[in-house]
């Protein structure tokens, strides 16, 4: 608790010199920016919780306090920039795969990342970690995202060049990291696009065509037994990836197909194979309707930045398969997010369909109707595992519907239904019988603005389920006090007595059939903004279940505590 | 635990902000062409707003200013650019949700490289920048009623 309120007198003084500096100009020489962001938990004791399972003490090896913190210093002069990134679990939070699977037992881990750059017309150099994908990113993409503590960035080095926005060519090589070490393992590729249309003069539409290639060595794979039984071919994996994108007159087609070409490994469960993928996103704007629709089938394409020790969480990954489904911001349609049969399987089939109507009148800007209707369903496809044959079979389904009205400048309802259906049974075991669950979730979302500072939200939500924890019912208030507060209290009910945990989550196995636990998870919080500094202070209970961002997902473990964000730049 | 807190009040407080300008970072536009952040730079005043498909309050601030934009208009010459921050993952949706939006100029920022050069940590994140490029002011977070706060500094920049 003594470190909480250290960081909390800390910040308060942070926000102080932000304040000050803001008025000290040091001219246009050179620009320094700096950027922090600090996430903490105080993990409180919750006897209900402890009692049903969802808790064991004996899991909180690091104390009661974990904090994930990120600083960030660049400085900028001209074409030159450079720049240190500093994070620091101190120790990490509860459910973090960077924390799991590091190696080392110390509490308190940082991890240092840093580039120079220089950029220019036509050119640029970067040395130090890099951040990039090729195309959609199913060959490679290094990329950081925060809230699953996630970054293999590669620390080497990338050139490119463009010539007259006809050609762009880009080469980089470099050594990833792998939580908070830095792999031995070398990642290398070039890619090259071509923008078919600037080369033939034709300016009303794009046509652009793009390829790469992308190699990983393994080290050691030779003196390794139990790889070699795995039919892996040798240290060295190579992948392609051949892309065209069209655009015209609100048409867009953009289309990948990318192939793994030696035999891979990416699950122990599974024999060493090479890997395709096929996707394709096509949209469709016209006047106030939209469409888009991905299509996406992909076998044995998710690529290990290290193979051994297979396993090793979300983080072991050089390339990015995302899920492609409706990512939900309301808690009741986001309690059981598809996570993906290619995680357990081969391969898997699907896609999804998003249709946008709006009404509006461009004279009264104030007053519209938004209709957007949402569609996604994937398959496995034909695979083995434990040595058995498995047919493809759906395993998820889901179908959501939601309509906005901003009635006047003071009044907005949102109304969402959403029907999700899911093979529980792939989630856990692979198994080859299907045990399929369904929900219904319902939300209403009303905000309200007395005045220009005054604002209140109210959401109210439903899910009707067959799935082992059943019904629940969820609320929210929140008032603001614009620009600078927030306030909000909000509760999710599972109103329902849980079902045997047969297909439940494995985290529940201690709870006995007939047990009757009708949880509150509440919360209530604050936050405080001003300019760049946001600060969100929260007490509550949260449920054990996966988090998910930009696609990929993450198990939470429950707990109730208290938690401080902070974000400040400048 | 404590030497790292004190570095970062160290440097909060030792460095000082000045006239930041944009970083020269390839998005890409609505027509799916790369093009430098600076070509938006045209002597108007902007409002530059990173979001998302999942970032809620990100759309309510957008929504919020497309309300009000016809009359800030009338007092004042800016433009709005409102930056995607989403992945291969929903870039499409975000594609089909701007067409909501006419009257701004917006751009995709796929691998996150804008936000990472302009030090966005959480969305929404909006700047105020002059008609030279330089960021005026930074904001983070969307309460109902706070775009009141971005007009104001536009207003300031005529």
């Amino acid at each position: 608790m003594k470190k909480f309120l250290l960081l909390i007198s800390v910040l308060a003084l942070a926000s102080l010199a932000s304040e000050a500096s803001a008025q000290i100009k040091v001219g246009n020489e050179g620009q320094l920016t700096v950027a922090l962001e600090s996430n903490n938990n105080y993990y409180a004791k919750d006897k209900t919780l402890e009692e049903i399972g969802l808790i064991n003490p004996d899991d909180r090896t690091r104390g009661n306090f974990g904090s994930n913190d990120y600083l960030k210093v660049d400085y900028r002069l001209g074409r030159f920039s450079a720049g240190v990134q500093l994070d620091g679990y101190l120790p990490s939070l509860y459910g973090y795969d960077a924390y799991e699977y590091q190696q080392r037992d110390s509490k308190l881990t940082a991890f240092v990342t840093k580039y120079v750059q220089w950029e220019d017309q036509n050119w640029g150099v970067r040395l130090g970690d890099i951040f990039d994908q090729f195309g959609n990113g199913l060959i490679f993409r290094s990329y950081e995202d925060r809230a699953l503590a996630f970054n293999n960035s590669l620390a080497g080095a990338r050139a490119y060049y463009n010539f007259n926005n006809f050609v762009n060519v880009k080469v980089l090589a470099g050594a990833p990291r792998l939580y908070d070490v830095r792999s031995k393992n070398l990642i290398w590729g070039a890619d090259l696009s071509v923008s078919i249309s600037d080369i033939i003069g034709w300016y009303d539409g794009m046509v652009s065509v793009e390829g790469s290639y992308v190699g990983r060595r393994q080290k050691g794979i030779a003196d390794d037994f139990m790889l070699s039984l795995t039919g892996v071919d040798g240290d060295i994996l190579n992948m392609v990836s051949g892309r065209a994108n069209v655009e015209y007159k609100g048409i867009s087609f953009r289309g990948e197909y990318a192939a793994k070409l030696n035999n891979d490994l990416y699950n122990p469960v599974l024999p060493a194979a090479k890997g395709n993928v096929v996707s394709i996103d096509l949209g469709y704007n016209y006047k106030r309707f939209s469409a888009s629709a991905t299509f996406r089938r992909q076998e044995n394409m998710l690529t290990n930045i290290e193979l051994r020790p297979l396993g090793i969480g979300g983080g072991n990954v050089m390339n990015y398969l995302p899920l492609l489904t409706r990512q939900h911001t309301y808690s009741l349609a986001n309690l059981n997010p598809y996570r993906g049969s290619s995680v357990h399987t081969g391969g898997e089939i699907g896609g999804q369909i998003d249709l946008y109507y709006s009404i509006r009148n461009p004279k009264m800007r104030s007053k519209y109707w938004n209709f957007h209707a949402n569609f996604s369903m994937f398959n496995t496809i034909d695979h083995e595992a434990f040595g058995m044959e498995m047919e493809g079979r759906n395993v998820w389904l889901d179908f959501n519907f939601d309509v906005e009205r901003q009635w006047n400048k003071s009044l907005k309802t949102t109304f969402l239904y959403s029907f999700q259906r899911w093979d529980e049974e792939i989630n856990h075991f692979d198994s080859p019988m299907a045990h399929y669950c369904r929900s219904h979730i319902f939300v209403g979302d009303v905000t309200y603005k007395f005045n220009k500072k005054h604002s209140i939200r109210v959401e109210a939500q439903y899910l009707a389920s067959n799935d082992y924890e059943g019904d629940w019912v969820a609320g929210t208030i929140e008032y603001n006090f614009a620009p600078k507060f927030s306030f909000y209290v909000s509760d999710m009910w599972n109103c329902e007595k849980m079902q045997d945990a047969q297909y439940g989550n494995f985290f529940y196995n201690s709870l006995g059939d007939g047990d009757h636990y009708l949880l509150h998870y509440y919360q209530v919080g604050a936050s405080f903004t001003h300019n760049s500094l946001r600060a969100q202070l929260s007490y509550g209970r949260n449920r054990a279940g996966y988090v998910c961002s930009g696609g990929v997902c993450r198990f939470q473990p429950a707990y109730t505590g208290v938690n401080l964000s902070v974000t400040l730049s400048f | 635990m404590k030497k790292f807190l004190f570095l970062m009040t160290a440097l909060v407080m030792g460095f000082t902000a000045s006239a930041q300008s944009l970083p020269d970072v390839k998005v890409e536009n609505q027509e799916g062409k790369v093009v430098s952040i600076k070509e938006v730079v045209d002597g108007t005043p902007m409002i530059i707003s990173f979001w998302s498909t999942t970032c809620k309050p990100c759309i309510m601030e957008l929504n919020a200013i497309y309300s009000n934009l016809d009359e800030w208009l009338e007092e004042a010459n800016f433009k709005v650019v409102a930056v995607s921050v989403d992945d291969a993952r929903s870039v499409s949706r975000a594609r089909s949700m701007v067409n909501n939006w006419e009257g701004y100029t917006c751009l995709f920022d796929k691998n996150q490289d804008l936000k990472r050069a302009m030090n966005v940590s959480l969305t929404p994140h909006t700047f105020v920048v002059d008609g030279n490029g330089n960021i005026v002011a930074s904001h983070s977070g969307y309460t109902p009623g706070s775009e009141q706060k971005l007009f104001e500094e536009i207003k300031a920049l005529q």
